[in-house]
């Protein structure tokens, strides 16, 4: 159970997160919606702890992870994998080496700065390779791939982390339809098959009815909306986007969302699939 | 037909025009600034040759004495050059070639050590002088002055002031190879530090790792063909400078340059200086090679 209580955050004059309370149940899969500068990306990465809170704290199962700091704060970094919409890799590296970070919290210092990688490290590594269907790219440079496949690389590296929480920040922006559907599968699988919590900052309002279990709306720093993907009417999708609500709806039909859909069975909101 | 290019209408032009002052400004403006600029520039060069006292007539005259020399140089060699001089027979008395040679090979040596002196002892500083890594803004702002000071001063300098210290001979050659090189290596690796993408640094942070591992891990990957590139290309810069300073006595070749100058064998002088070519010419045959290797390693796609 993740607690954020009353959670702030200030740049200079600007209130990029105000206020926010949110209680997120393990194995959810939450996605954050709301206009560009709506603090989506503040508040995700203060749950990672690489932005850091002006006010309020973030409870995870009782702890305080606000207040960490060192060892504890590098294992809680550990335990909520995050993915980023430019994938952050480490370009000049091979893709099983930028997986093998993902272990690097586990290992000892002296291993891991020597590039030396147990044979299970490497064995998981190659094995959440295999499940986004990339393993044969395991030797490449990172940079040499897509988008794609660059994002599930990514992927790859977090669930090696074996976290309890992933925190996904616009994970499908750079990428094309078809390498969207691919990351959005991934995740969703991540999270039925393993449990683990997801919390996805989506700009596609269809993608996030699709896939999401519930929706958190934002709106200069506050949570406006929280609750279900069929809750969410074209009225309160248009004051949570304003005018700009015609670009992230499909059509007018935005009431089309259907909770079930989010299982997986039927995604039907995308447009090409292969 | 509808037109593809919108015309403004009148009214619409002055509109603009007036609204955006800056943008419609007269041509002339540019050709001013750029005669502010060169003006300046061409009054200096002008003055510079009036009072350094340049006459072209001695120019003409050095010309011919160059002539002359050239024909002095001619061929080289490093043997007997006594007359009647026999360029074969000349060839045939080799112990000089083998210590002109031997102490090439000093040069190398001292170039060598001296860049790889101040390529290790720099990382370091280097990362103390990198804004992204060092928060302390007066330990940053000390080191990049520190360095700035080392790297001012010419190798040629610090030699004087090394053998002063440590006697005459080879090591006052390494101590003021490195030490100059000390000061850019420090610099040119702050900057590399400094234009590294921070994004692969936020995704090791991200899952955990230390301040160690973004250094290991998101740094160095990115800055490491740079400064291996940077590595090389000094050391061919440097074995020309071991060269230089071995005439006032840091060892090496430059010395037997000095000494055939002040005697002069001109003879000889050519054929070091051809010898100091080869190896610079040598090195960056080799440099280049290794220099691909690095970069290059394991691009593109590899068999699974
Ligand atoms: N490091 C920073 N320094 C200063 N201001 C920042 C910083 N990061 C974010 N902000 C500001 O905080 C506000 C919220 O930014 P945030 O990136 O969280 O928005 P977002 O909802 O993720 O937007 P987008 O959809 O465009 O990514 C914005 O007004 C932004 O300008
Ligand atoms: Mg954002």
């Amino acid at each position: 159970m993740l607690a954020i209580e009353n959670i702030s955050r200030k740049f200079g004059h600007k209130q990029a997160v105000s206020g926010v309370h949110l209680q997120i149940p393990a194995g959810s899969f939450i996605g954050v919606i709301g206009r560009s500068g709506a603090g989506k990306s503040t508040l995700l990465r203060m749950i990672n702890r690489l932005v850091e809170p002006t006010e309020g704290r973030i409870l995870f199962d009782g702890v305080d992870i606000t207040k960490l700091s060192g060892k504890a704060l590098r294992d809680w970094r550990s335990d909520c994998a995050m993915i980023f919409q430019q994938f952050n890799l480490v370009g000049r590296m091979d893709v099983l080496t930028n997986v093998l970070t993902g272990r690097l919290n586990k290992v000892s210092a002296l291993r891991s700065l020597a590039r030396i990688w147990s044979v299970d490290d490497r064995i998981m590594a190659l094995s959440a390779l295999e499940q986004f269907e990339i393993a044969n790219l395991a030797a490449q440079r990172a940079d040499s791939l897509s988008g794609g496949q660059q994002q599930r690389v990514a992927i790859a590296r977090a669930l090696v982390q074996e976290p309890k929480i992933i925190l996904a920040d616009e994970p499908i922006a750079s990428l094309d339809p078809r390498n969207t559907k691919i990351v959005m599968d991934a995740l969703l699988r991540i999270n039925k098959h393993f449990g683990i919590t997801v919390i996805c900052n989506l700009h596609s309002l269809d993608i996030a009815r699709d896939y999401c279990d519930r929706l958190v709306g934002m709106a200069q720093g506050r949570v406006v909306f929280d609750d279900v993907p069929a809750a969410l009417t074209a009225e309160k999708s248009r004051e949570l986007y304003g005018i700009e609500a015609a670009d992230v709806m499909d059509t007018s039909d935005a009431a089309k969302g259907v909770f079930g859909q989010a299982m997986g069975g039927s995604i039907s909101g995308l447009q090409t699939s292969h | 037909m509808t037109p593809t290019r919108q015309s403004p209408t009148r009214d619409e032009r002055q509109r603009l025009i007036l609204a955006h002052p800056l943008l419609f400004r007269s041509g002339n403006r540019q050709l001013i600034k750029l005669a502010a600029w060169l003006a300046p520039a061409l009054i200096a060069f002008c003055f510079g040759f009036y009072w350094l006292d340049i006459s072209w007539g001695r120019v003409w005259l050095g010309l011919g004495r160059l002539g002359e020399f050239v024909s002095l140089m001619l061929p080289p060699t490093y043997g007997d050059t006594n007359a009647p001089f026999d360029f074969w027979r000349s060839l045939s008395d080799t112990t000089k070639l083998w210590i002109y040679l031997q102490s090439l090979a000093e040069t190398l040596a001292i170039a060598f050590l001296g860049t790889f002196i101040a390529a290790v002892c720099a990382i370091p500083i280097g990362f103390l002088a990198a804004k992204n890594v060092m928060a302390n803004t007066i330990l940053h702002f000390l080191t990049r002055r520190f360095l700035d000071t080392v790297r001012t001063v010419d190798t040629l300098v610090w030699a004087l002031i090394w053998i002063n210290v440590v006697g005459l001979g080879p090591f006052a050659g390494i101590l003021a190879i490195a030490t100059s090189n000390f000061g850019l290596f420090g610099k040119l690796y702050s900057e590399a530090i400094e234009t590294a993408d921070t994004k692969p640094v936020e995704g090791i942070l991200s899952t955990g790792g230390s301040h160690l591992h973004t250094v290991r891990f998101g740094l160095l990957p990115q800055i490491l063909p740079i400064i291996v590139s940077q590595i090389l290309y000094q050391f061919e810069s440097n074995t020309r400078s071991a060269t230089i300073i071995g005439i006032v006595g840091a060892g090496g070749i430059g010395q037997h340059l000095y000494e055939q100058i002040k005697i002069l064998e001109w003879q000889h002088v050519s054929f070091l200086v051809l010898l100091v070519l080869a190896a610079v010419m040598m090195i960056d045959f080799i440099s280049v090679r290794v220099r691909f290797a690095i970069i290059g390693i394991k691009q593109g796609s590899v068999a699974p």
